[in-house]
């Protein structure tokens, strides 16, 4: 049997094989940028958060629309007390707090 | 000797005719303008606010200074005058400007090479300080925001693979060309010129330089500046400032770097950041770049960006709305802060008509 034949005989399952092997060629590609994909949303929205409202010093609510994102987040805390926000979002948690008047919010490790 | 003493005094006695306007610790006022062109400004401006779609043109604050005097002022959606306002890339122009005083210290040439003052650029020797500033490194850096975030070096940077060491991050970019000979806007590249500044003026001056060196020289009395983990200051994107200390820079830019009787910026670094780069080539952008800062030129074939606006006109630009233009011609400076979600904004429009409302009438 030639390998003709077998694309003959089942061409639309050549096709898809050849779809997903050019697929995980591009994931393994894109492997950093992938992995780190989901990572944004929660990141994003907890240092934007907290600069909106402890830098900018504008409403939580406010806030709350202005970091808003088509991506959803799931867990949202604001501890005012420590001026420290901790958001989770695609299966990741990220957060970040105010350190000082001139130094504004940065995102922790 | 007669003769010089009454020059003198000539001279003394014509002094108040060129007084100028400085701001002390707040704007003096200048004459109240009203009128339709201030109207349509006004309408093209503060549009109804729609914040559950986010659609449209919203300006947080329009402040427009002419002749050193606060002519106009107006703030919508959250901001006041006393909010001080993220600037995003606005930011990119005031560490040019904060690098300006170092270089009028003497401290580094613009052809110095980056690895210098930053190591971690010996992977890419020939980058010089003047090649950062016009976003010509070389370096292979993807600019896109939220429309593209898989690829984006900007939001990796800030947010994931980048944020806790953002010039060490853009310096591990490898090379698309040569050095100084193609524009490409990078977030990181103002990032490395930060983290330079850093062995610049020393480790110990760092941390406060942006405030003795520019704010506090201009009387800018609450200023932030958002740090990396390294305590190296996000120069591409994390000042915040009220729009009325922004308007002070945009002063010191419109007076050639002079600031009362003191020449904080070299004469010749104003005119480098507003000089276009040379290699720059129609399109590349929306407006032109010189020296971190943004220009109203008719470069390589293509008219100028604003046709609205003098040629002279320079900005500094970052997302969302924010602005600072600048017209030495006609004294005037503009600062629009603003949370534009989609591109309905225009420099050119809001120009037109600020200059149409607020430009000094010529007397025939």
């Amino acid at each position: 049997m030639s390998r003709q034949s077998v694309v003959r005989r089942r061409p639309l399952s050549t096709l898809l094989v050849i779809l997903l092997i050019a697929l995980l060629g591009w994931g393994w590609q894109e492997r950093v940028a992938l992995w780190a994909f989901p990572d944004i949303i929660s990141a994003y929205t907890a240092k934007e958060y907290c600069s909106c409202r402890y830098v900018m010093n504008n409403e939580t609510e406010y806030c709350r629309s202005y970091v808003k994102q088509w991506l959803p987040t799931s867990r949202f805390v604001d501890d005012s007390a420590s001026k420290r926000i901790t958001v989770s979002g695609m299966g990741r948690t990220h957060s970040a707090a105010w350190v000082g008047e001139r130094q504004g919010c940065r995102l922790n490790p | 000797m007669f003769k010089g003493l009454s020059l003198t005094f000539m001279l003394l006695l014509s002094l108040p005719a060129h007084a100028e306007n400085w701001p002390g610790e707040q704007w003096s006022n200048g004459p109240t303008v009203t009128g339709p062109a201030l109207q349509a400004l006004e309408t093209y401006a503060f549009p109804p606010r729609d914040d559950s779609t986010r659609k449209g043109i919203r300006t947080d604050a329009l402040l427009v200074i002419r002749d050193g005097q606060l002519i106009y002022e107006r703030y919508a959606g959250p901001a006041r005058a006393d909010t001080p306002h993220l600037t995003w890339s606005i930011s990119k122009s005031l560490m040019a400007t904060v690098l300006g005083v170092a270089y009028g210290e003497g401290l580094f040439k613009l052809q110095d090479p980056v690895q210098t003052f930053y190591p971690p650029m010996k992977q890419h020797p020939g980058v010089t300080m003047a090649d950062l500033l016009h976003w010509a490194s070389g370096l292979d850096w993807q600019e896109d925001y939220e429309y593209a975030p898989l690829k984006s070096s900007v939001v990796a940077m800030l947010y994931t693979r980048g944020h806790q060491d953002m010039a060490a991050f853009t310096a591990d970019h490898p090379e698309y060309a040569a050095p100084g000979q193609a524009f490409r806007y990078s977030s990181g590249e103002s990032n490395l010129l930060s983290a330079a500044l850093k062995n610049i003026v020393g480790p110990a001056r760092y941390p406060d330089y942006p405030w003795t060196a520019l704010f506090e020289p201009l009387g800018i009395r609450h200023a932030v500046w958002e740090t990396d983990a390294t305590g190296t200051f996000v120069a591409s994107s994390y000042v915040y400032l009220t729009a009325r200390d922004l308007a002070r820079v945009g002063l010191l830019m419109a007076r050639d770097g002079r600031w009362q009787g003191r020449q904080l910026l070299p004469r010749d670094w104003v005119a480098f950041n507003r000089e276009p780069f040379a290699h720059y080539q129609a399109h590349q952008d929306d407006s032109v770049p010189g020296g971190q800062w943004w220009l109203n030129r008719a470069v390589a074939g293509a008219p100028q960006p604003w046709p609205d606006a003098p040629a002279d006109t320079f900005a500094a630009l970052g997302h969302w709305g924010q602005a600072m233009y600048v017209i030495p011609s006609e004294n005037l400076v503009i600062v629009r802060y603003g949370d534009d979600r989609d591109g309905s904004y225009r420099h050119n429009d809001l120009l037109k008509l600020t200059l149409k409302a607020f430009a000094q009438q010529v007397q025939p």
